[in-house]
């Protein structure tokens, strides 16, 4: 990756290009993304081959009413910057006024920021955390890329030059195969390069034992969340359902807007200022300020999320991007639940007989609809209050008022950070996200295979 | 940013690379795209250029890959020597070869011209209005994009290859809702072409029309075994999902398997399975894949027996075999892996799908997938959830909202009696899967 000051090094002239670009009307902004990715390929006998790859990009971006343009052209200088703003006049009609504002050329950019015994460190590292997962990989097919991501951004509105800042993020993905059975394999963190060796290595380890147990009978059920599988159930169910795009008609939360759906006393927010969660950010891919959005308060739909072309709203700072040749669409950054008072024991008691799920792989949702699955990782029986033996991979299914109204007026006393909660997929588009959350008991969901 | 065609770049940096003993591999791509989505909120206009080079360097068996935009390319040589020593060394990689007679071109490159918004909102009204006629105005449109896309590549190798070539890719995705008095039901679709003009704009409508009302207005399909009739679009799906079974030598084991080491079949005598760059109808028009082999057409099943495989040159050197042409590059920021081109059932002239229809006693006739298929080829598995139509003595009668045809893939795919002659195809892996009309006798369904 280059210094991060390359990005701004022509910040005057390029928020005088911005602003002359657009006109009465018009909302826009200037986008620039540069990304280092290291790679490594990666079998059962420890990592193969290393390649790295360096992208960087400029998007112009001119809103009118319900209409967006998008120019978009490789490279983070100034030219690409004149580049895509002539192109994006060109198309909105315009004036090609951008000459008046032409600047100095560009100097060469520096080599690259990044030493090299750092990367040669993450290599070692990483062959280490391997080594670690498979001790003994007899029996075992593994065909795995890990990848190491690098993002730095910065926004250029019509009035001001707005770094994003840099974020880092450690992704897996591949296949892992054991006696004629094979399953996908994914992983990802945004946590400092060490605890991510670590945890993937955890993931590794647990991906790659023979499936322990039987997945629970197909039927409704009551399930405890662990901390971490409860940031993904709120970040389904809450989360997503009130991101300002949830089409024509809302989503079944953003309909009933003041009405109670949930226990009293519960808070649900949407925070991108915590700076310990993987989604946070100052400025959003927009140049909006993040701000902390209360989507349930006491129980109560009370926010929603919204970006600068949801319309209705004002943006409350969470536009968000996966590259500079995609538009913002709405999306969460870190969704944070309050403590309640009890302990865990205390919940598996009030549950009786039912599931524990101390992991959630992924979840997704249908906002309009209300339903959503939850494909569960690792989970333990529930009998008589006491946990019990582990459970195979299933999936859980529910409606999202029933799910609210289902959730125990009691839940727990500690919140933590999520561990499997780190990248959010919509429409294709990945972005980091976070959460934290107290364990929690829901009744009445409904268990079934997972589906590959 | 416009790059002319000869700002000496590519050839600065193969210079830059060649030497220490190392061959050489440099790629440039250069594409442009152009996007029109219209959904409630209004319409996104995207349009983007780039352009990216990747440099292989090979020693030994060993390989070291690094890319970057073009004001980062001459970095390039340094960062792939750099991590050449961290390679492991591994049987069959090395530097391609041209092949006995190729000329090395020397052509630059050139921006490809920006694809035609105009065009782009053409085939977004065509298809509109083809699903208010497919639909009876029970279907409406959430969401529309088409996107427009051209690319120009090219790859020289300190071996002596130096090739050129482009390709375009146009596609149609829509999310579609339809209303009855059952209800609300919404799926998205997606239609492909090697050309715009070539965009099946009708015939996605037509698709979306049924993905949506079948399940709204049928009734769920209650016989447990029947004659099973796929429609090419769904068997599309299932016959792309095998061909990581023929990536190189990676699935050796697992294909003998199945075939007991060769002495059983894979599938029915009916069937052959190619791969194939130039196919009629195919969604990608290859030339030369991203490692400069000449495509052409592989042919990987014949007759139900195993046959071929798609290789690329490390593969091939495994296998001791000439290329496929099966290098495929998703992106120029990513190096080289096997994949298809445009991977399919070949069809049986002659047999029309109404003759297969005909044959049918009692059976369903899978007109839409309503899920991703499910496919473990490991454990010989799969399902699929479909709708589609209940069929009597050849004919389609009553609507089916939904059913369900799983069981063991090998048997499925021996089973297969009859194949048509419609060949069509979805986009699917790295490039296109295709079927014509597939007919398996007596199958269980739920």
């Amino acid at each position: 990756m280059g210094n991060p000051a390359d990005l701004m090094r022509d910040a005057d002239d390029a928020v005088k290009l911005v602003s002359g670009l657009l006109r009465r009307g018009e909302s826009g902004e200037a986008f620039r993304e540069r990304t280092r990715t290291e790679t490594w390929t990666a079998s059962e006998s420890g990592l193969l081959a290393p390649a790295l790859a360096e992208e960087s990009g400029t998007a112009v971006r001119i809103r009118r009413e319900g209409s967006l343009l998008l120019v978009a052209r490789s490279g983070a200088g100034p030219e690409a910057l004149r580049d895509a703003v002539r192109e994006a006049g060109r198309r909105a009609g315009n004036a090609p006024f951008f000459k008046a504002h032409r600047g100095a050329a560009p100097a060469p950019l520096p080599a690259g920021a990044e030493r090299p015994e750092e990367e040669e460190g993450r290599t070692a590292a990483l062959a280490a955390a391997f080594a670690r997962a498979l001790p003994d990989p007899r029996g075992l097919a593994l065909s795995v890329e890990v990848s190491r991501v690098v993002t730095e951004r910065t926004v250029v509105t019509p009035r001001a030059f707005l770094p994003c800042g840099v974020r880092t993020r450690l992704v897996a993905s591949g296949t892992i195969r054991r006696a004629g059975s094979e399953r996908p394999f994914s992983f990802q963190s945004a946590r400092p390069f060490g605890e991510a060796a670590d945890a993937l290595a955890a993931a590794l380890r647990e991906a790659s034992r023979p499936a322990s147990g039987l997945p629970p009978a197909t039927g409704p059920v009551d399930v405890v969340f662990s901390p971490s599988a409860a940031s993904v159930f709120w970040h389904e169910v809450v989360g997503h359902a009130l991101e300002a795009d949830a089409g024509e008609r809302g989503s079944v939360l953003s309909r009933v807007k003041g009405a109670a759906v949930a226990p009293p006393g519960l808070d649900v927010v949407d925070d991108p200022g915590r700076s310990d969660l993987p989604g946070a950010y100052g400025v959003d891919d927009e140049g909006t300020l993040g701000r902390a959005v209360p989507l349930l308060a006491g129980g109560i739909v009370t926010g929603l999320l919204s970006d600068r072309r949801s319309g209705a709203v004002d943006s409350n700072g969470h536009g968000r991007t996966s590259s500079y040749r995609r538009p913002p669409r709405v999306r969460m950054a870190n969704l944070v639940a309050c403590a309640g008072e009890a302990s865990l024991d205390e919940l598996l008691d009030r549950c009786g007989d039912g599931i524990y799920v101390r992991e959630v792989a992924s979840g997704s949702a249908d906002p309009e609809s209300g339903r959503f699955v939850l494909l569960v990782s690792a989970a333990d029986g529930i009998r008589r209050g006491r946990r019990g033996a582990p459970l195979a991979p299933f999936a859980l299914t529910g409606e999202i008022l029933s799910a609210l109204s289902s959730v125990e007026e009691t839940w727990g006393s500690e919140v933590l950070p999520a561990i499997g909660l780190s990248v959010c997929v919509k429409g294709g588009d990945a972005v980091p996200v976070g959460g934290a959350a107290a364990a929690i008991l829901v009744r009445g969901l409904t268990a079934r295979a997972a589906r590959r | 940013m416009t790059h002319g065609a000869g700002d000496g770049l590519f050839e600065r940096v193969l210079d830059a690379a060649a030497g220490d003993g190392a061959g050489a591999e440099l790629y440039e791509r250069r594409g442009a795209l152009l996007e029109l989505t219209e959904d409630e909120e209004g319409s996104t206009l995207l349009e983007s250029h780039e352009r990216g080079l990747a440099l292989r360097l090979f020693k030994a068996g060993r390989s070291a890959f690094a890319a970057a935009g073009p004001e980062r390319a001459d970095t390039l040589p340094a960062e792939a020597r750099r991590r050449l020593p961290r390679a492991r060394a591994r049987r069959g990689v090395r530097l391609g070869a041209p092949a006995p007679g190729e000329v090395a071109e020397r052509r630059p490159l050139s921006d490809p011209p920006p694809p035609d918004a105009d065009l782009a909102r053409t085939l977004l009204t065509g298809f509109r209005q083809a699903l208010t006629a497919s639909g009876r105005g029970a279907v409406t449109v959430r969401e529309a994009s088409v996107s427009l896309g051209e690319r120009a590549e090219r790859l020289a190798t300190t071996a002596g290859r130096d090739a050129t070539w482009g390709s375009r890719l146009a596609t149609l995705v829509a999310t579609v809702v339809g209303r009855s008095s059952a209800g609300r039901f919404s799926a998205r679709v997606v239609g492909a072409a090697s050309r715009p003009e070539d965009l099946p704009v009708a015939r996605l409508a037509r698709h979306a029309a049924d993905r949506v009302l079948l399940p709204l207005n049928g009734r769920p399909f209650e016989a447990t075994r029947a004659d099973i009739l796929l429609d090419p679009l769904v068997a599309a799906h299932l016959v792309g999902r095998l061909a990581p079974l023929f990536f190189g030598d990676e699935e050796e084991v697992l294909l003998a398997a199945r075939t007991r080491e060769g002495r059983d079949a894979l599938a029915s005598p009916l069937v052959s399975l190619v791969d194939d760059a130039a196919a009629p109808g195919g969604l990608v028009r290859g030339v030369r894949d991203g490692e400069g082999t000449l495509q052409g057409r592989t042919r990987l099943v014949d007759r139900g027996m195993p046959f071929g495989r798609l290789t690329d040159v490390a593969a091939s050197g495994r296998l001791s075999r000439t290329p496929s042409g099966s290098a495929v590059r998703m992106t120029w920021s990513a190096p080289p892996r096997i994949g298809v081109t445009n991977f399919f059932v070949d069809p049986l002239p002659g047999v029309s799908p109404l003759d297969l229809l005909g044959s049918v006693g009692r059976g369903l006739y899978a007109a839409v997938l309503l899920e991703k298929p499910e496919v473990d080829l490991s454990a010989d598995t799969f399902r699929l959830v479909v709708a589609g139509y209940v069929v009597e003595k050849g004919r389609a009668t009553e609507r089916v909202s939904e059913a369900t045809v799983s069981g063991r893939l090998s048997d499925f795919l021996r089973g297969i009696a009859g194949i048509g002659d419609d060949l069509k195809f979805a986009l699917g892996g790295t490039g296109s899967a295709g079927s014509p009309t597939l007919l398996v006798p007596r199958w269980k369904t739920g």
